[in-house]
């Protein structure tokens, strides 16, 4: 039943009273039949504020004055009273939608009788919009702003099931028992141990933990691992997860130049370790809103108030001035949705269209942030105190200023103010609503903060406990009690179990909420033990029962869940047994498709992805820029950054099976795995047959946590031959390719043994590019040159360069494609630790220095390719010679030495600037850098070069130059790998990965 | 589970087994809210309706899809499309005083300064337009051209994203979004909103210019490259190849089916089923919609291809045909990105950069025009053209080519889809500085934009934390004046 039809049931059997008459029970009468009408039917328009026509209807003396049309009402002559008359006539209320409003004849006979026997108003009663519930609108009144009850516990006539029923089953179960159903009976061990590991941690079980549970046969085997979880740091990284999606966390600022705010991260592990180190909720409020007001004030809570700080923050905003009132706003909304449930910034505009939110009450509350860093200031401070102000250097709020009167502003906008309004509490909850107290003498900041925060962690507040109750309840459950987790407001939704909540919120607020909050870790202990969060997610009946509760609000089966983006990478690094564990400190990049980089509008260092093994960190450590979220976590509904969110949505859509099917980390995860299950499975002394079968064994084991059934197993095996078939195929891409050169991009080819001229000291003047393309070398100056010197490796000439000063500079511009491959066959005989380059197109004239391109080394046996991927990898036995490759395109970039891969990764360099000139043997034109070593052949291919193109020209050099065996780095090519990792891809991408039961 | 948690249950929608992207046509809740404005729908629909049904037709709007030319950077509408011959008398003159302005980024003042290219009249209509697009002038019996508009930001970041959700602030549902959200998409094979960005890079701001705000991401742009692999993860490595693949399909399915099997009733495990197979059939068809191999040597033609300088936008211009052909239903093209004369924002030269821009986007734009016009497809899709704001009438400094950023007067145009060709509609002062006549607020061009989509912006709303919220917001008015 909605909220609307409740109220109007109610209303309807109230009028169904009796209307008795006597003179003596006026003031009663008045207040229980009379005033609701006017509250509910005509206030809206008729108040102070709004006075349609020019009347109002709050007290007995605007009664009288009347409106434009005259007096209302003429007592003891309700055919002469224009409010009966109106009504009477359906003008009043006004229709809407052309939809009549008419009163019912119930209310009309109310207030006929009313006008009738004196139309008698009490003395000083005075009538308020807010406070009653009407037709189209919330009062105070309304259910979620009633202190909060201690109901008793249901007492039941039925089994108890396996002893472990909770008071929240008998909540559950009194209402299941009215409606003649069953909860669903208790989910199996296994399904049990992954959905509380998943709930509690975001994490899978091991098979070794399933099969310890399973084999756990004591009573309290449920309630240890329960234990065991909750006391795990992980726990904090997945619930906290939740609690940053709701104050809109992120690591940037947003908009044109989207700073990095630095430091948020330690808001983050703040979050992280409050969970963990279960700090009661009132000391959670605080901190986040005036940890820099308390009298224990540490760095600790000061960086809690980056709570404040977390919003979007425009530095080139149209209007500086007007910008401060946005900022308001996100904070009273982000304070407003996370702790009370309401959406209290509607009432910045106006008065709250449906809840009993004057607009004033929004100015008061927005007075708690007036005081801080709202004006506009410098940049580099990005909207927040200095680090002075602030007295830590951490990202965090504080008052800043002795704040100038605050005005409420004619629909909001900053150029119609109005009165001042003094800082203050919400009105909704009159009992609470005391005066803020002046900041204590000699105390730095107004103390607005401080009071808010204690008005919301009170535990009197009634919306704190039971929003925050809610909202465990979903994450733990799957939906809310109050569907509606943000918003417990009239166009929310009424909670499936009023009594259940109750119960809850006292239960987190000890009971008689004298003492406080209790511990919230006892809280979650709770609800995972309840029956109701252990029973299956299928039921017996299901066909019936779906057929009268579809949307399970009486709670009969548990609730199968798709992982969120975080659990799902998180649980693709876990099954590879390389997810990095490592707690606090700054976000880690993830490596992002090239393409997805084009929409930034700064492209160049835009986005540099962290180390290999940093990615391999969980999710919730995962840097999140606001101009450009990773595509693999939004395709799987990661939150938007710039609004609370208290609940994602989930989506299941064809992007998503493209992104498991095809994007380089899920394949970069199934062949983490299968490395892993074939070192755990070695081949040692097992037939081919019973090999496959062990490894399809442990494949199920490490990404299902349980053991492949008969069937799957034939099924996995068939694919195992099919696709190990098909990958030996000669004609396959991944066949070792032969030495060869190809021809197609190659657009620069050097070769000492061929085309070289030389003046009368055996130096080179000239080289002749055989490419075709014309992009000759050439010295003119003589003593710059370098000298050729035959029989030099395996017979074949080189030219000899000794670092000092001989190079060359090649003719127009060798490369014209962003997707390059260069080839160099060489010898390093450097004797300093500085750059030297073997090719490069570094020009200071054309304002290239950090966009050139170039290949050389760099300390002592680093390599480098541009300043974005420079003093990489080591190269091996230097001096002596070895093809040193560096390739560039769309799906990455590596440098090899030999076929060897020194370093890669999946993302190719920022855009070169490559219009300029080109040289070999130094940087460019400055006077510097040049390559101390022997040059024997260079080769450039202007595009994307594939992967077996490159090692066959690798290939064809080492051939060429009797150069030590070439070693492929890549795991492992063969048919029967490729075929496993193809298997552990598919499991990668089942249901079973991917959802809980 | 339900996939839109923050909504009434009222609204609770139906998530279509194997939805693709932003499968979700709301028709039957929708017109059930008299969304549609046509009498005897909701009879029809009483049920849950699976995305995939044909839309219904309005009463008003004949657009179904959009083409959104997003100049980037800021177009100068006196040297466009507002002809100012007073700016030729008042040249060299200061702007009044009593014109109050911003001066974005604290930049010179300088003085009034004339068109930098002369206009010409246009088409049967006469409609004024200068030699900067000559070739979209050919075209000025199609063009509804509002000079009136104005907008709240003076700064790209802000104005972009404004232009793009209707607030200058970032989070809100892009409208492109809304359009999808509205009316569901066509062809499941590709994503119903589409976004390709000029290759010098994207927006200010970035994702937030076509982001789905608060509503479910699959609502959000998706970036299309116009070449080879047009959408993200299309495909996996080498050695997997379409034969290695449909193996792991059929494993996978079949494992699938096995799990689902001991789980009845389990939509949510079918609809997932479902999008492997149609990520299969994607992997085919996406790559399919940007091979222009198909089209004939006039047609590329028609639009610059392989000629300097028009052959990037005229590629992107002849996508964005084969994709509203296939049945996208938004479709936004970016002119200029990056920064500065990377984009339109003409502070150094209106000659030099508009010269160039313009030179890149006029002769494909006229091009699909053309193209549309005689397939058929110009009735059904609305092209919109402009910039996130106009440009100062006065120059950056005394003689200096430049103007700076005008929020308060430019133009935009919109063609086809039933929009009223060859005219001129609200006015801008004498000096083209600041809308003066029937402005045309950017609430109000996106009331429009979705009038002509069939939709009513009013009864277009997406409940939000306790609020109906609009892409209008509170505001916007049809533009009636620009309807055929």
């Amino acid at each position: 039943m909605t909220a609307r039809t409740l109220v109007f049931l109610s209303l309807a059997i109230g009028l169904v009273a009796p209307v008795s008459l006597a003179a003596a029970d006026a003031p009663e009468r008045f207040s229980r039949d009379v005033a609701p009408i006017f509250v509910k039917r005509c206030l809206e328009c008729h108040n102070e504020r709004d006075a349609a026509g020019k009347l109002v209807l709050i007290d007995r003396s605007s009664l009288t004055a009347g409106g434009e049309s005259g007096p209302a009402v003429i007592a003891r002559n309700p055919d002469q009273s224009n409010l009966l008359t109106r009504v009477l006539a359906g003008e009043m209320p006004p229709p809407k939608r052309g939809h009549s409003q008419k009163l019912a004849d119930a209310e009309i006979a109310v207030l006929r009788d009313w006008i009738a026997t004196g139309a008698n108003w009490p003395d000083g009663r005075k009538l308020d919009l807010y406070e009653a519930t009407s037709e189209v609108r919330g009062g105070r009144d309304w259910w979620s702003l009633q202190p909060v009850t201690r109901p008793g516990i249901p007492s039941l006539n039925v089994p108890k099931r396996d002893s472990i029923d909770s008071p929240v089953d008998a909540f559950i179960q009194a209402k299941l028992s009215a409606a003649r159903m069953q909860p669903a009976p208790v989910a199996d061990r296994a399904t049990l141990i992954k959905r509380v590991s998943f709930d509690l941690l975001g994490l899978p079980p091991t098979y070794e933990d399933v099969q310890e549970f399973v084999a756990d046969t004591a009573p309290d085997a449920f309630e240890r691992l329960v234990d065991r979880l909750l006391a795990s740091p992980q726990f904090g990284e997945r619930w906290g997860r939740y609690w940053l999606d709701i104050v809109r966390y992120a690591d940037t600022c947003g908009y044109e130049r989207d700073q990095e705010k630095p430091f948020a991260w330690k808001y983050r592990d703040w979050v992280v370790s409050a969970i963990n180190a279960d700090i009661p909720y009132d000391q959670f409020i605080l901190e986040q809103l005036a940890g820099d007001e308390l009298p224990d004030r540490s760095e600790n809570s000061v960086i809690a108030t980056g709570f404040l700080r977390l919003g979007t923050w425009n530095d080139e905003p149209n209007d500086p001035d007007e910008y401060k009132y946005e900022r308001l706003e996100d904070m009273v909304h982000t304070t407003s949705t996370a702790f009370l449930g309401l959406t209290v910034k509607c009432a910045r505009c106006h008065d709250h269209k449906f809840d009993p939110i004057p607009q004033t009450d929004y100015y008061r509350m927005a007075a708690a942030f007036w005081p801080g860093a709202i004006d506009p200031r410098g940049r580099e401070l990005l909207g927040g105190p200095t680090k002075d102000e602030l007295g830590y250097d951490v990202m965090g709020w504080t008052d800043i200023r002795q704040p100038p009167p605050l005005h409420l502003l004619r629909k909001g906008e900053p150029k119609h103010p109005l009165g001042v309004v003094d800082p203050g509490h919400l009105s909704l909850v009159p009992a609470m609503n005391r005066p803020l107290e002046p900041a204590p003498l000699g105390a730095k900041t107004t103390h607005r903060r401080r009071q808010l925060a204690e008005w919301i962690a009170s535990p009197h507040n009634p919306l704190t406990p039971r929003v925050l109750a809610n909202r465990y309840w979903m994450n733990h459950f799957g939906a809310g009690l109050v569907r509606s987790v943000d918003n417990f407001g009239y166009t929310g939704d009424n909670p499936t179990h009023p009594e259940l909540l109750d119960w809850l919120a006292s239960e987190i607020t000890s009971h008689d909420r004298t003492s406080g909050w209790t511990s919230l870790k006892r809280f979650h202990r709770l609800l995972v033990t309840s029956a109701t969060f252990r029973q299956s997610s299928l039921h017996p009946q299901q066909d019936q029962y779906v057929a009268h509760d579809a949307g399970n609000h009486l709670w009969w089966h548990a609730e199968r869940r798709r992982l969120d983006s975080e659990p799902l990478r998180d649980r693709l690094l876990f099954v590879g047994g390389d997810l990095d564990t490592r707690m606090t400190g700054p976000g880690f990049k993830p490596t992002i498709q090239a393409e997805a980089l084009e929409g930034l509008s700064r492209k160049e260092g835009a986005w540099k992805p962290s180390p290999a093994h940093e990615q391999r960190r969980r999710a919730v450590y995962m840097f999140s820029q606001r101009s450009l979220l990773p595509p693999l976590m939004t395709t799987f509904d990661f939150v938007d950054t710039t609004l609370p969110c208290v609940q994602r949505p989930v989506s299941t859509v064809a992007p998503q099976a493209l992104a498991l099917l095809n994007n380089g980390f899920a394949h970069e995860r199934s062949t983490a795995l299968a490395l892993r299950i074939r070192r755990e499975i070695p081949a040692a002394n097992t037939g081919d047959n019973k090999l496959r079968e062990r490894h399809i064994q442990r494949a199920w084991q490490v990404a299902l946590s349980r053991n492949p059934t008969v069937s799957e197993i034939a099924a996995a095996k068939a694919h195992l031959e099919t696709q190990a078939a098909r990958f030996a195929t000669p004609k396959s891409s991944h066949a070792v390719p032969e030495a060869s050169l190809p021809t197609a991009g190659l657009t620069l080819h050097l070769s000492a043994s061929t085309a070289v001229r030389v003046d009368r000291e055996g130096r080179v003047e000239e080289w002749l590019d055989q490419s075709g393309q014309n992009h000759h070398a050439t010295q003119p100056v003589a003593d710059q040159r370098p000298l050729l010197v035959k029989n030099a490796i395996n017979s074949q000439p080189i030219l000899r360069l000794d670092g000092q000063r001989r190079f060359m500079h090649l003719a127009g511009q060798v490369v014209t494609s962003q997707s390059f491959a260069i080839f160099a066959v060489v010898t390093d005989q450097s004797t300093t630790n500085s750059h030297r380059e073997i090719f490069s197109n570094w020009n200071g004239s054309a304002g290239n220095s950090g966009t050139s391109l170039f290949l050389g080394m760099t300390g002592v046996d680093t390599t480098r390719l541009c300043d974005d991927f420079s003093g990489v990898g080591h190269v091996t036995d230097r001096q002596k010679p070895f093809v040193l490759s560096g390739v560039n395109a769309a799906n990455g970039v590596a440098i090899h030495q030999t076929g060897n891969e020194l370093s890669a990764r999946p993302q190719p360099i920022g855009p070169r600037n490559l219009k300029t000139n080109y040289v070999i043997g130094q940087q460019g034109n400055i006077d510097g850098e040049y390559w101390h070593g022997d040059i024997a052949e260079l080769l450039v291919y202007d595009r994307e070069l594939k992967d077996a193109e490159r090692q066959a020209i690798t290939r064809y050099l080492a051939k060429k130059y009797k150069l030590s065996q070439v070693r492929e780095a890549t795991p492992d090519r063969s048919p029967d790998f490729l075929a496993l990792a193809s298997l552990c891809h598919v499991l990668l991408n089942t249901n079973e990965f991917v959802y809980v039961d | 589970m339900n996939p839109f948690p923050c909504r009434q249950t009222r609204r609770e929608f139906v998530w279509d087994m194997g939805a693709g992207f932003a499968g979700l046509a709301l028709t039957g809740l929708l017109s059930r809210d008299g969304f549609f404005e046509r009498i005897g729908y909701a009879a029809e629909t009483s049920t849950a309706v699976n995305p995939l049904l044909p839309k219904p037709s309005h009463s008003f709007g004949q657009a179904k899809s959009v083409i959104f030319l997003m100049m980037n950077g800021a177009p100068s509408q006196v040297d466009t499309f507002d002809h100012k011959p007073e700016l030729e008398r008042l040249a060299g003159q200061p702007l009044p005083e009593g014109k109050k302005f911003t001066n974005s980024g604290g930049r010179k003042i300088g003085f009034l300064t004339p068109s930098f290219r002369p206009f010409r009249p246009g088409g049967q209509s006469g409609l004024m337009i200068s030699d900067f697009f000559e070739n979209v002038r050919k075209h000025a019996d199609k063009l509804a051209v509002i000079r009136s508009c104005h907008t709240d930001s003076h700064a790209h970041g802000s104005a972009l994203v404004a232009m793009n959700t209707g607030k200058t602030f970032i989070g809100r549902p892009s409208l492109g979004s809304w359009a999808v959200y509205g009316l569901g998409t066509e062809n499941e094979s590709l994503p119903g909103y589409v976004v390709i960005l000029d290759k010098r890079g994207g927006p200010i701001s970035g994702q937030p210019n076509w982001s789905a705000g608060f509503m479910p991401s699959s609502f959000q742009g998706t970036l299309f490259r116009p070449v080879g692999d047009p959408i993200l993860d299309l495909r996996g490595p080498e050695f997997l190849d379409r034969a290695a693949q449909r193996s792991q399909l059929d494993l996978l399915a079949r494992l699938n089916h096995e799990h689902m099997a001991a789980r009845p009733g389990g939509s949510d495990l079918a609809s997932r089923i479902n999008t492997y197979e149609l990520a299969y059939r994607m992997q085919a068809e996406a790559p399919e919609a940007v091979d222009l191999s198909k089209e004939s040597k006039a047609t590329q033609d028609m639009y610059g291809i392989g000629r300097h300088p028009t052959d990037e936008f005229g590629r992107n211009c002849l996508v964005a045909r084969r994709l509203v052909e296939r049945g996208v239903r938004f479709v936004q093209l970016y002119s200029g990105g990056g920064h500065l004369e990377e984009t339109w924002d003409a502070h150094k030269s209106i000659e030099t950069n508009h010269g160039q821009h313009a030179g890149e986007v006029d002769l494909p734009i006229a091009g699909l025009l053309t193209d549309l016009e005689r397939r058929g497809l110009l009735d059904e899709t609305l092209v919109v053209w402009g910039g996130e704001f106009g440009r100062m009438p006065f120059s950056e400094g005394k003689g200096e080519p430049g103007r700076n950023h005008n929020p308060y007067g430019f133009s935009m145009w919109l063609a086809g889809g039933g929009a009223k060709g060859g005219t001129a509609y609200g006015e801008t002062d004498d000096f083209g500085f600041e809308a003066v006549n029937d402005k045309v607020h950017l609430h109000d061009l996106h009331a429009t934009i979705l009038h002509l989509l069939g939709i009513n912006h009013e009864r277009l709303t997406y409940f939000h934390q306790g609020r109906e919220e609009r892409l209008t917001d509170v505001f916007g008015n049809v533009v009636h004046g620009v309807i055929a």
